[in-house]
């Protein structure tokens, strides 16, 4: 009889197969929640399950809804194992994308690129659990525009690599004006090879060794910051600044590469025009003295 | 012939280490600013010469002016504004025209006047206009991390590097015309010795006696 | 010759000019020195004398080592004790214990430290302050950041809030009414507590510093039983008065007071409760204390039990079950309990998982010197020593706290929005005083004392505490302020939660306690006693009303919206004294103290008060000076914008213009002990009805209908989450 009663009061549950969810809002009514977290029973870290929903919206991956990435069962709580495990490849998805091909810099690049790098390819226990996640929250990732802050760019930027890597502080301890570098530089500028002008940084990242200590190669009239972190100045600011400065005005100085070349020109003519009348002058006084040598 | 000691011998040691520290900042300067040209200094040199270099001529920089407070030195920097308009025009007129027709000089320093009143406007602007704001700019430029990030609206690490630059090219411009001023006493090194030795013999004052 | 008339006219110059100089600053000296105490005592009409205690006894050489055999073997003893504590037969353990305490390793380092210190050092005899600093002159201690400093042992104690229990620094999360942080600005006053539970309100404990109360126990047949009461009870300076030097910017506490510091009530393991009592000298009244070698020679580090020697009568937590001074009240004249919990939260093994483990109060509260701190969440206005040092269950238990439960995530999606104490302390001891009523005392007959009547107590979820936002700031009366994240407008605790009642359990209960009193002071109107004590606000003017609902708008909403709030468990009080009306204004009026013996002998309110204006200091508080030196501030911080009437209000020994009321508002404290390992369950607050009121709390009616429904997601959540302790 008992049995009964309890039938009869789960039946609405069992006729009615839970919806699917198919909304942001249901699946953020628990990941909306800032601490939605827990620590993980093996590394003891804290794995953060929270989805900023401003973030989110306006990610590369705003327009999307939830289910369109993790299209497993989800509309259980707890979610079921298996779902939960399911890794999602960048690649896979992004080189189905229709105009995948005709990209400038396709996924499969990235790919390549990442493949050789000190991420992928170093021995160090750390790295072995190394993704493209690591670096870039799906739920929060826009790439960097051009007419952006740069100094936005920056922090950003480096606040992301900074996050693993804590020893950086020493071990760039050789860096002159450490500090102003990294509020100036993005980390990439020096730690991946040099690409062509209008390629995106390369996600080969180099090892500490292999990057670049060559102080001259930013800091000279062809620096290679021009094709990189300032290829983000808008193209008007360069246009409408440049007679001040070759590049880029305003937000960053740099010694050697940012010359105003009106200054320059200038200077350098007053300083020829004052050597010439100091040579004429010279010359003047060199042939009264002979006149006065002859008058004696 | 009659020689005056016009320059005690602190005033020699700071001119020439003064000099020397111009010298190297100009070479190390010009070398971070117009960095990768083969005949200049390295980069990664030249970062810790200038610097080093900067620091030293900020002491030195305190050392003239303490110096001129402390002894009577100072009183040289004295502008006399009475008859100053008419003795600058005839000190430029000198060197403008009347070098050339070998009139004597209009000035012969004294012990109360060792520059004359071109002497004295141009080195007044430098010591006291132009170092001043290279040594701020410079100072600005080490202390870079603690700058505000804008000034007046613009980036405030682009106007202290304009201003260091523009400060430093009329100061390469002073340097220029000062070793050409040098080799305007009696004779051409009539000067130079009087700063080496201190003591200015001026020939040309005894045989218009 | 002229020379040297000159050189002696110039020595003589010198010599007088040298003379002057060291006159004046000899001068100057005594003047601060001597003639300023004596002048401070004088206006303030309180004394300072030598003190001395009978504990303080001369042991010989051979009672010494006594002593020392014996407080070693004790030691031993409880080592060994701790060793078999799990074996359950009792003879057996005896025996194991005898055996242990024998054995080397348990016999080394077994004697107290200060036993060897004070037998190298010839100490015979503990004199207070004056043997302690012989060897501790300074102290080393470790700022929050890790440094160090050097620091005058003494100097730093003195300066505490242990023993002057105010401050005029900065550093208050408390605002005025008028909307200034307290002592934030230039003008800086002394505060430091203001405690409506044990009727010495305000920084009255002038008044009631130490009592001797005639009680007439009705089991001893009316005999008098002398009985001590007082706030020196729980400070450790043994003088006639608190330190009230320290209330003025200049001078200091006579070095009489300080040599009558309590070290042994902290430092000492083993320090006798009972001798903790007050005497009567030729001086006036004043504490006992505990100075016998034996205390001294236990000196240890600092654990829970020495803190909880005070801390848990001047919690309110007299009567808890497992409070251990409050087994030993003196060997005579002993102390009164305070019945009804002030919070209601006891931190002892049996009822805080955090002693529990063992953890003790200094492993959170990290002290540097004597300074330690309260925390930076402070919604009363409690003096605190390290405003800016954190106190929080985050910096042990990280933001993702939860392990076991299936729920963890979720359970840690909570603490954005909930404290840990939120869920973690699921009830209050049930004799926790929600509404006391001061002015209408009733009689104890086991005690032998007329009590205030406590007119309601629970200790349940949404009755004796509630849930607001909080952000760590509070009112001058303690009320905690913060916000919904969403700075809705639609939350005004101080119109709404803690300025009206609205259960009908609590309403009935008030209305019963009502009648009963009734018979014994006939005048009480029964219905407007119930609405003044569940609707203080119903004792304000319409005027008052609208410039109170001003106010909370205009001067309180910065304070509230600042950072990020979250829900806590706040305590209420409210407690209806005597209040002088000339110094009323929306948020209440100035409170006036009770005299403590008049007050438990007679049981006459109103005389208890009219005894207690009367001491020098109330009456210098009435004046000019003072007015000017704080109450000015004080009041516009209390919401009171034309400044402090002095208008004294006592005439004739006839109280004028002094009025019984409630506070119109409940008071809110924290509470943050007594932390359970199984928190609330989902449904305790998410159901229709549960303990949290959504809609009060600024929710939206569709959130509000969300967050009492959670079936949709998790149908099984209602029993799952309790399975979590951490």
């Amino acid at each position: 009889m008992l049995f009964l009663i309890l039938l009869l009061m789960a039946a609405p549950l069992l006729a009615e197969p839970p919806e699917t969810v198919t909304t942001n809002a249901a699946c953020l009514r628990c990941h909306g929640m800032k601490t939605l977290a827990y620590r993980h029973p093996q590394t003891g870290k804290i794995v953060d399950l929270f989805i900023e929903q401003f973030a989110i919206s306006h990610s590369v991956h705003g327009k999307l809804a939830c289910t369109e990435c993790h299209d497993g069962d989800f509309a259980h709580y707890p979610h079921h194992a298996e779902t939960q495990q399911r890794s999602l490849s960048c690649v896979e998805c992004h080189e189905q994308q229709d105009d995948a091909a005709k990209r400038h810099y396709r996924f499969t690049t990235i790919d390549a690129e990442y493949a050789k790098s000190i991420h992928a390819t170093s021995a160090e226990t750390e790295a072995a659990t190394f993704n493209c996640h690591s670096c870039h929250d799906p739920h929060r990732f826009h790439a960097s525009q051009i007419g952006d802050s740069l100094a936005t760019i920056i922090h950003n930027d480096n606040a992301l690599c900074f996050t693993c890597h804590e020893q950086a502080r020493i071990k760039h301890a050789w860096l002159p004006n450490r500090e102003r570098h990294w509020e100036t530089v993005r980390c990439l500028d020096c730690h991946t090879p040099v690409t062509n002008a209008e390629q995106a940084v390369s996600h080969h990242i180099l090892s500490a060794a292999d990057s670049n200590h060559d102080c001259v190669n930013c800091h000279s009239k062809n620096s290679q910051l021009l094709n990189r972190l300032y290829r983000y100045r808008a193209a008007s600011d360069v246009a409408s600044q440049g007679w001040l400065n070759t590049a880029i005005f305003n937000e960053a100085y740099v010694v050697g590469m940012s010359r105003s070349a009106v200054l320059d020109r200038l200077a350098l003519a007053i300083i020829g025009l004052t050597l010439l009348i100091l040579l004429a002058h010279g010359i003047g006084r060199y042939r009264a003295q002979q006149r006065l040598l002859r008058k004696q | 012939m009659s020689a005056i000691y016009l320059y005690p011998r602190w005033v020699r040691i700071w001119h020439w280490l003064n000099a020397f520290l111009f010298a190297i900042l100009i070479a190390s300067g010009a070398s971070l600013h117009f960095t990768g040209n083969s005949w200049l200094l390295d980069f990664a040199i030249a970062r810790p010469v200038h610097n080093i270099s900067g620091l030293l001529l900020i002491v030195s920089w305190f050392v003239f002016i303490i110096g001129n407070v402390m002894t009577d030195n100072g009183r040289h920097y004295r502008v006399q504004w009475r008859g100053f308009f008419g003795r600058l025009f005839s000190q430029g007129r000198y060197y403008a025209v009347g070098i050339f027709r070998n009139e004597p000089h209009p000035f012969h320093p004294s012990e109360a006047m060792k520059l004359n009143t071109l002497q004295q406007l141009s080195y007044l602007g430098v010591m006291y206009v132009l170092m001043p704001l290279l040594v701020i700019s410079g100072g600005a430029f080490l202390l870079a991390v603690y700058l505000p990030d804008t000034i007046f609206g613009l980036g405030s690490i682009w106007v202290v590097a304009m201003l260091h630059l523009t400060v430093a090219y009329s100061l390469v411009l002073f340097v220029l015309v000062h070793l050409y001023i040098i080799t305007t006493g009696d004779t051409v090194t009539t000067n130079l010795r009087a700063m080496l030795t201190g003591w200015h013999r001026d020939d040309q004052q005894e045989t218009t006696k | 010759m002229n020379h040297l008339l000159i050189k002696k006219w110039w020595a003589l110059t010198m010599v007088r000019r040298i003379t002057i100089g060291v006159m004046s600053v000899l001068v100057v000296t005594l003047i601060y020195k001597v003639l300023y105490p004596l002048a401070f005592e004088f206006y303030v009409g309180k004394t300072n004398a030598p003190l001395t205690y009978s504990s303080s006894q001369e042991l010989t050489p051979e009672a010494f080592e006594l002593l020392a055999q014996e407080l070693s073997r004790e030691t031993r003893q409880q080592q060994a004790a701790t060793i078999v504590a799990t074996d359950q037969d009792p003879f057996a353990r005896q025996v194991k214990i005898e055996l242990l305490m024998n054995t080397p390793s348990v016999i080394k380092d077994s004697e107290p430290a200060h036993i060897r210190y004070f037998r190298d050092a010839g100490i015979r005899r503990y004199e207070g302050p004056k043997t302690c600093l012989q060897c501790h002159a300074t102290i080393r201690i470790q700022h929050g950041d890790g440094t160090h400093a050097t620091l005058d042992t003494l100097n730093d104690l003195v300066n505490s809030v242990h023993f002057k229990f105010q401050t005029e620094a900065g550093g208050f999360s408390t605002y005025g009414y008028d909307g200034r942080q307290v002592n934030s600005g230039a003008h800086k006053i002394p505060v430091g507590k203001i405690n409506r539970a044990c009727g010495i309100p305000g920084s009255f404990s002038w008044t009631g510093w130490a009592a001797l109360i005639a009680s007439r126990p009705e089991a001893q047949q009316d005999a008098i039983r002398l009985r001590s009461e007082g706030c020196g009870q729980c400070h450790i300076g043994g003088n006639y008065q608190p330190a009230t030097e320290k209330m003025m910017p200049i001078g200091d506490v006579p070095n009489d007071a300080k040599e009558g510091i309590d070290c042994l009530i902290c430092h000492a393991t083993e320090y006798d409760m009972n001798q903790r009592y007050v005497i009567k000298d030729h001086q006036g009244l004043r504490w006992n204390q505990d100075r016998s070698l034996r205390s001294a020679l236990t000196v240890g580090t600092i654990d829970s039990d020495t803190c909880l020697r005070c801390h848990q009568h001047n919690m309110g937590g007299d009567t808890y079950q497992h409070n251990v001074a409050a087994q030993s009240l003196g060997y005579i004249n002993q102390r009164l309990l305070h019945h009804g919990a002030k919070r209601g939260n006891p931190f002892s093994p049996q009822d805080d998982v955090h002693a529990a483990a063992g953890m003790e109060c200094t492993d959170c509260h990290v002290p540097e010197g004597h300074r330690i701190p309260r925390g930076r969440k402070g919604v009363d206005l409690v003096a605190n020593d390290l405003p800016n040092k954190e106190v929080t269950c985050e910096s042990c238990h990280t933001s993702a706290p939860h392990h076991q439960s299936r729920d963890k995530a979720l359970l840690n999606g909570h603490v954005a929005r909930l404290a840990c104490e939120t869920c973690h302390i699921k009830e209050l001891t049930a004799d926790n005083v929600v509404l006391r009523d001061w002015v209408h005392s009733t009689w104890n007959a086991k005690e032998g004392i007329f009590e205030p009547t406590d007119i309601y107590r629970s200790g349940a979820a949404g009755k004796g505490f509630t849930f607001l936002w909080f952000n760590g700031n509070g009112t001058f009366l303690a009320n905690a302020l913060g916000n919904h994240p969403d700075k809705t407008l639609n939350y005004n605790p101080l119109m709404q939660q803690v300025a009206r009642i609205t259960d009908p359990d609590i309403i009935a209960t008030v209305r019963t306690k009502a009648t009963e009193l009734k018979q014994q002071y006939p005048e009480i109107d029964v219905d407007a006693y119930v609405t003044a004590a569940t609707e203080p606000l119903s004792q304000l003017n319409p005027e008052l009303l609208v410039q109170r609902e001003v106010m909370i708008a205009t001067n309180l909403s910065a304070a509230m919206n600042q950072g990020e709030s979250r829900i806590y468990p706040f305590k209420l009080f409210n407690a209806m004294m005597y209040e002088d009306m000339s110094n009323q204004g929306a948020f209440g009026a100035m409170i006036l103290p009770f005299d403590y013996a008049r007050y438990y002998e007679t049981g006459d309110s109103a005389a208890a008060v009219k005894v207690a204006i009367a001491d020098p200091i109330i009456q210098r508080m009435y004046q000019e000076p003072f007015k000017r030196y704080m109450m000015d501030e004080f009041m516009a911080y209390f919401g009171i914008m034309d400044g402090w009437k002095t208008i004294y209000p006592l005439v004739n020994n006839q109280l004028v213009n002094v009025e019984a009321h409630w506070m119109r508002q409940m008071g809110t404290l924290m509470v943050n002990h007594g932390i359970q390992r199984q928190g609330h369950a989902c449904i305790a607050c998410h159901a229709p009805n549960g303990i949290m009121n959504f809609a009060q709390l600024g929710y939206s009616p569709e959130r509000v209908a969300e967050l009492e429904q959670i079936d949709d997601i998790v149908p099984s959540l209602n029993s799952a989450a309790q399975s979590d302790g951490q």
